[in-house]
């Protein structure tokens, strides 16, 4: 049995964001996802909102889209309808990569088959998946172009993981990562990145004899970095930590978009073992240092600070946002490296300010519901 | 017999002490026994424990013993009322008007049912009015106890509290407003009447304001350290505890408001949200030792009945209520069902009300005693049962996780 690729138009995207539900008395996880899903059950709604592994997540997804202001709009509608139904149970959603001080142990797995089964299966992986991600999708027409493009955009992954990275405290300590979210990832036997495959064709050889071995029963069951997605026609980047705010997810899925315009129509580079040789050095850099790290770039045999590689990039995107019409989107990437300022830097100077964790996720929280002085509202 | 000073005498120097490590001691034996053996929550042991040793049964502790421990029992209520105050989130209630609705509803129609019940039964009007403000308020101790011992969380459980503050602030406006009554029924004149309430319960407010505004600059000057600030709120709410006995006001009400003002004035977040987890546990455990030894229980003889009665319509008052109102705030029926069982318990506060009625005219708080009395002996022990069972039913209790079992 082959997969079949569902044709997509190319460069359209679509963004997945898992949420914290949090109480308001002490801004710790909440299990709260059954309850507030049957109130949004009751209002509609754009987009796709469902339940996460754990009893204290929620997952939002947007719906197709081409255009990064429309899609900022339905990221706006959707975080509204989710806030206003949460605020009924007197909880607060808040964005970040990972909790900073819940703990693993205490989380719930949400009754649902799937999760029972991934709890039987992982064990307390299981429930240290209680980390929160972005998921980017882009369409892509063929098969093939979702194996080429997965292969070629690996090299931009680091881009990705640092100009998301909002998970610098975990289990109540600072870990000295910018994103700690990924570590957790790293655990699971099928994590990692797609094998060197050069085709669809080759793809189905790979999935079937996986499957065979009886490894995997189908494609949720790899965790990669990059992975196609057959059924929606599109690949999906995983790797981005879900940002503190709906506008900066917007801002990584126009990125997505724009390079992956850039990587198809200008082909600069062709799939090679070499990308992949550097990859988890690269990876590594970003999820430790952020926007402050280095980048090897393996075709040019050259080091250079991962900022100067964004910028360069930046510069080669620019005709393609114009294209898109999301230069307002790549105006704040560059702001970003400008600044050298992510969300883990911004999480990390509320703790300084503030001094208490508790504190620093009612900050995140005000500063998801979009309060302009994210220091005094949404306060308890 | 100058020689032999050195020896013990009778009656022991630090007879308290032994007592104050022995309540601590059987009601901690006996919360396990419940737990292990009989699988009954441990507050029930503790009560069971208080039963046992008082006037009711042995007579170890007597009534002048548990005179002597007054002290723990109220500052274990200060605490608890500063907590459940600080449950009572304002902004909420703005935000879901029908949970405010479905408090009154509920606080109204226990206190309807109970009053026309005890009518039935040919109780006096204003005895039976304190008796049915009484039953309005559910017991903030054993929810708080049963919470923190079955590791509970979720919307259900934030929103039973919620409730237990609103229904308890409703519980002591209406009893302060009928202490008005009570003066005019023993023939006191019209201004002890007004004035009397007036200042409990504007004397308690303040009392909680200003507390609240030393603690709030203590804080500042202390810095986030949790640690500090913990021994600065017991502090505080300690010494408040005394202002409210001295200057005659409400100890009840002052630390609830204390509670409240904390939760939404607090406008810097200066204040941590401390949990008061082990070192509280003694006060906990001592304060239901103590208000299982005043059950008596002669009073479920005396008057069995009518506390069967006073039960069956208190919880029918909070069931049609709670029930009611739940679609209105998007929840199932059954959800609203659960929080009326889970609100069942009534206990060591309704003692502490029937103590300020008696302090003032005894007769009124005998006669008043015996009909809340043998209520409270039935839902001292039923009540944390049903805690129990309505956050386990609707999952929010820790669950024993799912053995993993690995695959091949």
């Amino acid at each position: 049995m082959t997969l079949e690729f569902t044709h997509s138009d190319a460069f359209t995207m679509g963004v997945e964001l898992e949420l914290m539900i949090l109480s308001t008395h002490d801004w710790d996880l909440m299990r709260g996802a059954e309850d507030l899903l049957a109130l949004i059950e009751k209002v509609d709604h754009p987009g796709e909102i469902k339940p996460e592994i754990t009893e204290s997540m929620i997952e939002i997804s947007t719906s197709v889209h081409r255009d990064y202001r429309e899609m900022l709009a339905e990221l706006e509608a959707i975080r509204d309808i989710v806030l206003a139904q949460a605020q009924r149970r007197n909880l607060a959603i808040a964005g970040g990569g990972a909790h900073p001080f819940q703990h693993w142990a205490e989380q719930r797995i949400f009754p649902k088959e799937r999760f029972f089964h991934l709890h039987e299966m992982y064990g307390y992986l299981a429930k240290q998946f209680t980390v929160f991600g972005q998921h980017i999708h882009i369409g892509v027409t063929s098969g093939d172009d979702a194996v080429y493009l997965t292969h070629v955009i690996s090299r931009y992954i680091p881009h990705f993981i640092a100009l998301s990275a909002s998970s610098p405290f975990s289990q109540g300590i600072d870990t000295a990562f910018d994103s700690s979210r990924l570590n957790n990832i790293n655990a699971f036997p099928l994590s990692g990145t797609m094998p060197f495959v050069k085709d669809w064709a080759d793809f189905n050889a790979y999935f079937d004899s996986m499957r065979d071995l009886k490894v995997v029963e189908s494609m949720k069951d790899f965790y990669w970095d990059i992975r196609p997605k057959p059924e929606f026609g599109t690949i999906e980047i995983r790797v981005c930590d879900t940002p503190l705010t709906v506008r900066k997810a917007a801002m990584l899925g126009a990125y997505a978009q724009a390079l992956a315009r850039h990587l198809m129509l200008d082909r600069p580079h062709e799939p090679t073992l070499d990308a992949y040789r550097v990859y988890s050095f690269n990876r590594f850099t970003a999820c430790r240092y952020g926007l402050e790290g280095g980048f090897i770039d393996a075709a040019s045999r050259t080091r250079r600070s991962l900022k100067e590689d964004i910028a360069q990039t930046l510069l080669r995107l620019a005709p393609h946002a114009e294209a898109l019409g999301s230069m307002e989107a790549l105006d704040e990437v560059r702001r970003c490296i400008d600044s050298g300022e992510n969300d883990a830097a911004w999480l990390r100077a509320q703790l300084a300010a503030t001094q208490t964790l508790n504190d620093v996720v009612r900050r995140q929280s005000a500063l998801w519901a979009g309060t302009r002085d994210a220091s005094r509202t949404g306060q308890t | 017999m100058d020689d032999a000073s050195f020896l013990p005498t009778f009656p022991f120097a630090a007879a308290n002490l032994m007592l104050v490590g022995a309540i601590l001691l059987c009601g901690l034996a006996a919360g396990q026994v419940f737990v292990r053996f009989l699988r009954l929550p441990r507050i029930t042991g503790f009560v069971a424990a208080g039963l046992l040793l008082g006037p009711a049964v042995l007579n170890l502790l007597d009534q002048s013993m548990l005179d002597e421990l007054s002290i723990f029992v109220d500052i274990s209520l200060g605490l608890i009322l500063f907590e459940l105050g600080r449950r009572l989130d304002i902004r909420w209630l703005m935000r879901d008007r029908w949970l405010f609705a479905s408090s009154v509803a509920e606080s109204m129609l226990s206190f309807l049912l109970v009053f026309a019940t005890l009518r039935l039964f040919d109780v006096g009007g204003v005895y039976a009015a304190t008796a049915a403000a009484i039953a309005m308020a559910t017991s903030p101790a054993v929810l708080l106890m049963i919470m923190h011992e079955r590791r509970a969380k979720g919307p259900l459980t934030e929103r039973m509290l919620a409730l237990t503050a609103l229904n308890n602030v409703f519980a002591f406006l209406l009893i302060t407003l009928l202490f008005g009554f009570v003066h005019l029924e023993y023939k006191a004149n019209w201004v002890k009447a007004v004035a009397h309430p007036l200042y409990l319960i504007f004397g308690s407010i303040v009392l909680g304001y200003l507390a609240f505004m030393v603690a709030r600059w203590l804080a500042r000057w202390l810095g986030k350290r949790e640690d500090a600030q913990f021994v600065m709120l017991l502090g505080m709410i300690v010494t408040t505890v005394g202002f409210a006995i001295s200057f005659k006001l409400s100890v009840l009400l002052a630390l609830l408001a204390f509670g409240v003002f904390v939760k939404n004035q607090d406008r810097q977040h200066d204040l941590m949200a401390v949990e008061f987890g082990p070192g509280a546990q003694f006060f906990f455990v001592v304060l239901f030792v103590i208000t299982g030894a005043g059950l008596q229980l002669s009073e479920l003889a005396v008057a069995g009945v009518v506390g069967a009665a006073f039960v069956m319509a208190r919880l029918a008052g909070k069931m049609v209520g709670l029930v009611m109102f739940a679609p209105l705030s998007g929840l199932t029926k059954n959800k609203g069902a659960l929080l009326a069982v889970g609100m069942v318990p009534m206990s060591a506060i309704a003692v502490v009300m029937v103590q300020g009625a008696s302090a003032l005219y005894p007769e009124f708080g005998a006669r008043l005693s015996a009909i809340v009395l043998s209520a409270v002996v039935i839902l001292e022990l039923v009540g944390p049962l049903a805690t129990q069972w309505a956050l386990t039913r609707a999952g929010e209790t820790e669950a024993t996780p799912r053995p993993p079992e690995m695959k091949p």
